[in-house]
């Protein structure tokens, strides 16, 4: 992008926030001058409450934070419903501007548009269920309760039409496909707007008492996902690294675990996985070699064939993976991934008793071991992988996955292998740069082709 | 039966006695109570579990509501009914665990029942608000408290322990709310049973949460120990010694009074004390055998790599300067002493004895003698 672009987008970005921040600013002024007001103290309670939630964003999942707020303006509205909504509503809303990171790094325009687009769309929501539920008093649980629905609609087309402006003018992307993008918001809006419309009938009845009796469980909850995802992360830089270190006792294969679990990631989102199953599946990937470990260093990196009694004993670390591997519960319905039973293909249907995990950590495993330099020989160049991984492809690989691999690799415009290794090591012998393999484990083709006695007897 | 069915029937048993109410009865007040029967039957199975804490079941936030919505009779006859389903539910192995887990949580009905009751009579607020609030708070906290007390008789968890109290808090609130959205109070009205509907919502968030939280630490406690038996696969040590050594230290460190967290890093470096050895053993130009402090060098190198596990690290190579490296010292000897054979223990404490003093603390053996 060029700077005179940047200046462009940067210009009509401040004028579009300052338009809406006038826009806002007219609003609140008219309603002021021709409706009862508000207590500006209650309305403080809901706005305090309103910017809490806003700077709960970061550990909510899936962006949930327009929702949590929403929550607290819908709950305004039906607390002021006798003496003006819609400027109650809109007071709220500005506080959506106190996002502290934001006001932190003084970010001024990101203040204004969030206060602006949380204060227009909590009025949209004002004004239209205002009517709805007109002279009932707000009281009437199941009147409350449909009107809440158009009023979260409201609420959401308006904050995501002004969002998606403002996305289009600051990055490359159209309007139309931002708007694509946020439009799942509705839905996780509609269980807050619920709850805001009960927490605000409350409010009208029992005063602010009931204000903590509603926010602690929910604090509660979030305190409790806080934890979760920090444990998470803990447990994942633990494993990664854990396995990193082991590994490198043979350095010749050092980093493998990390790559095959990178490569396994792309192929699940290839095929759509959820995020716990990519979860999963990269901690399985990360796991996959761990029986490696049983294997002394010097038939790891052997240069040429093993006899059929090393063979034999390489061969073992494939049981051990998997001994370790159905240890964990959450691993264990992925743990054949490791044995050689998976490698073999079958019609591998994608269900609960026979999931494609297994299939996949082989292909990314296969990827990764042509593609390194090993002892027996050096990397073989990205095509040739393909290739291998295509004619196999129905026999040793899962015909869909080797598809989902290549088809994410050429996406992406990564090249990996020949000449385009990271840290390719310096052998003492220097490997040949013919052959393919798998795993690291040794040049297995001509075992596998002519079968020792011991080369199936490993369960 | 699984779980998903264990869920299903409170649920499928409700309905069919809700639709039976409607039908037969629609003018009692029986739909609520049979409604808050199966919530209470249904909460029973779904537990906060916070860490360090017993577990609290969200049944205790349902039986607020019941407290306040049903006379005393009718509370006796739908929570005795709910519990009697969930007896046959639970997931407790033995029949003497369930009846005692069914007498806890009648003990925790009798108690909050018990309190509501005598605020309301004996406490003079003007604001019936108030009063109604304050009395649902107050049997809320009641029957948390019997459920504890008795509770801590059999388990290992104190009833007096400071962690995991935000579960308690979240359970008196809701269940406060949900008690005053149903039915309301004086001449304010309720919003009926939309009101506990929508106010579950943040609990059962709450309870997601918390078995996030439990699933995430049983995996990471799985890994950890599926890792520390990768030395005995492959033959470097007699198998079953790192959890052998994992118990014995767990023990050692309780009889010295080691808090719950310290024993848990104690078992992070119990369970992967030999993890080093997989990283000395082939060198094929090695000249001697692999020393003990070869091993816990390099893998205290390797943990020290993680932020997690740098405590163990440190115990592992002596630098942690409390007496969890002395414990570990003298449970890993133990077990090779003992070859993991209880009937060798005399054998195996006798010669520990006669090791040099500083290699073997004094006020380590003698916790070992005693457990």
């Amino acid at each position: 992008m060029s700077a005179t672009t940047v200046t462009h987008h940067f210009d009509r970005l401040t004028t579009f926030i300052l338009v809406l921040t006038g826009a806002t600013v007219a609003l609140g002024l008219s309603l002021a001058l021709g409706a009862p007001m508000p207590a500006v103290a209650q309305v403080a309670v809901f706005a305090a409450l309103f910017a809490l939630a806003e700077n709960q964003v970061a550990v909510l999942p899936n962006r949930a934070s327009a929702s949590a707020s929403f929550m607290l303006a819908m709950a305004a509205i039906v607390a002021f419903q006798q003496d003006g909504p819609a400027l109650a509503a809109l007071m709220v809303g500005l506080a959506g501007g106190l996002y502290w990171p934001h006001i932190r790094s003084g970010d001024w325009r990101k203040i204004l548009f969030n206060a602006s687009n949380f204060a227009l769309s909590s009025c949209a929501a004002a004004v239209v269920f205002s009517p709805l539920v007109g002279h009932t008093g707000a009281r009437a649980s199941t009147v409350l309760l449909l009107a809440s629905l158009p009023a979260a609609l409201a609420f959401s087309v308006v904050n995501l039409v002004l969002l998606a402006v403002v996305v289009s003018l600051a990055t490359a992307t159209t309007f139309g496909e931002t708007l694509r993008e946020l439009r799942p918001r509705f839905v996780q809006i509609l269980p807050f707007a619920l709850l805001g419309v009960f927490m605000g009938r409350l409010y009208l009845d029992y005063g602010a008492i009931v204000i903590p009796l509603f926010v602690v469980p929910i604090l509660v909850a979030r305190q409790a996902f806080a934890s979760y995802l920090a444990l998470k992360d803990s447990h994942q830089a633990t494993v990664r690294i854990l396995i990193g270190a082991l590994e490198a006792k043979d350095q010749y294969t050092a980093g493998h675990a990390e790559r095959v679990a990178d490569y396994a990631v792309m192929i699940g989102r290839e095929m759509r996985f959820t995020t716990p199953r990519l979860e999963r599946l990269r901690f399985a990937a990360l796991m996959h070699d761990v029986g490696k470990l049983v294997v002394p260093n010097h038939l790891l990196n052997k240069p040429g064939k093993l006899t059929a009694e090393e063979f034999d004993i390489v061969r073992r670390h494939e049981a051990v993976s998997v001994e370790i591997l159905t240890r964990i519960d959450f691993l264990k319905p992925v743990a054949p991934s490791a044995t050689s039973e998976a490698h073999r293909m079958s019609e591998g249907a994608d269900d609960a008793d026979r999931p494609i995990e297994p299939f996949i950590v082989a292909v990314a495993d296969a990827y990764d071991a042509m593609t390194s330099t090993r002892s027996y020989r050096k990397a073989l160049p990205q095509e040739i992988a393909f290739e291998e991984l295509r004619k196999n492809a129905g026999k040793q690989f899962h015909p869909k996955v080797v598809e989902a691999l290549i088809a994410s690799i050429e996406r992406a415009g990564a090249r990996h292998g020949a000449g385009f290794e990271e840290q390719p090591h310096a052998f003492a012998v220097e490997p040949p740069t013919v052959g393919t393999g798998s795993a690291g484990l040794g040049d297995l083709a001509d075992a596998r082709s002519a079968p020792a006695p011991h080369a199936e007897a490993a369960p | 039966m699984s779980r998903r069915t264990r869920v299903a029937i409170p649920i499928v048993l409700g309905a069919l006695a809700a639709l039976a109410v409607e039908i037969f009865d629609p003018e009692g007040p029986w739909l609520v109570l049979v409604l808050l029967g199966a919530a209470i039957a249904l909460g029973e199975l779904l537990e906060l579990r916070p860490a360090g804490r017993a577990p609290l079941p969200l049944s205790y936030a349902f039986i607020v509501v019941l407290v306040r919505a049903g006379t005393p009779s009718q509370v006796l006859a739908t929570a005795g009914a709910a519990l009697a389903i969930a007896f046959v539910l639970r997931p407790e192995a033995t029949l003497w665990r369930r009846c005692y887990t069914t007498a806890v949580r009648t003990a925790a009905v009798i108690a909050a029942l018990v309190t509501y009751t005598v605020v309301m009579e004996r406490v003079s607020i003007a604001d019936e608000r108030w009063l109604v609030l304050l009395a649902l708070v107050a049997a809320g906290a009641a029957e948390i408290a019997a459920s504890d007390l008795l509770t801590a008789l059999s388990a290992r968890h104190s009833a007096f322990a400071t962690q995991g109290r935000t579960a308690d808090l979240a359970i008196i609130a809701s269940g406060a709310l949900m008690a005053i959205s149903l039915d309301g109070i004086g001449d304010r009205d309720g919003m009926g049973l939309w009101g506990p509907t929508l106010f579950a919502i943040p609990l059962l968030a709450a309870w997601f949460a918390f078995e996030q939280v439990a699933a995430i630490r049983r995996t990471h406690d799985q890994t950890i120990a599926a890792l520390s038996v990768v030395p005995e696969l492959a033959g470097l040590v007699r198998t079953g010694h790192a959890e052998r050594v994992a118990a014995l230290s767990e023990r050692l460190g309780a009889e010295l009074g080691f808090e719950h967290e310290q024993i848990a890093v104690l078992r992070s470096a119990a369970l992967l004390h030999h993890l080093g050895h997989l990283c000395l053993d082939d060198d094929a130009e090695r000249e001697r055998p692999v020393e003990p402090w070869e091993v816990a060098t390099k893998g205290a190198e390797i943990l020290r790599q993680t932020e997690e596990l740098t405590p163990a690290a440190a115990i592992l190579d002596g630098s942690d300067t409390s007496v969890a490296s002395h414990i570990l010292r003298v449970a890993s000897a133990y077990d090779e002493l003992s070859e993991g054979d209880p009937s060798k223990r005399d054998a195996a404490i006798e010669a520990l004895h006669l090791g040099p003093g500083y290699v073997y603390d004094v006020r380590v053996l003698a916790a070992l003698e005693r457990a």
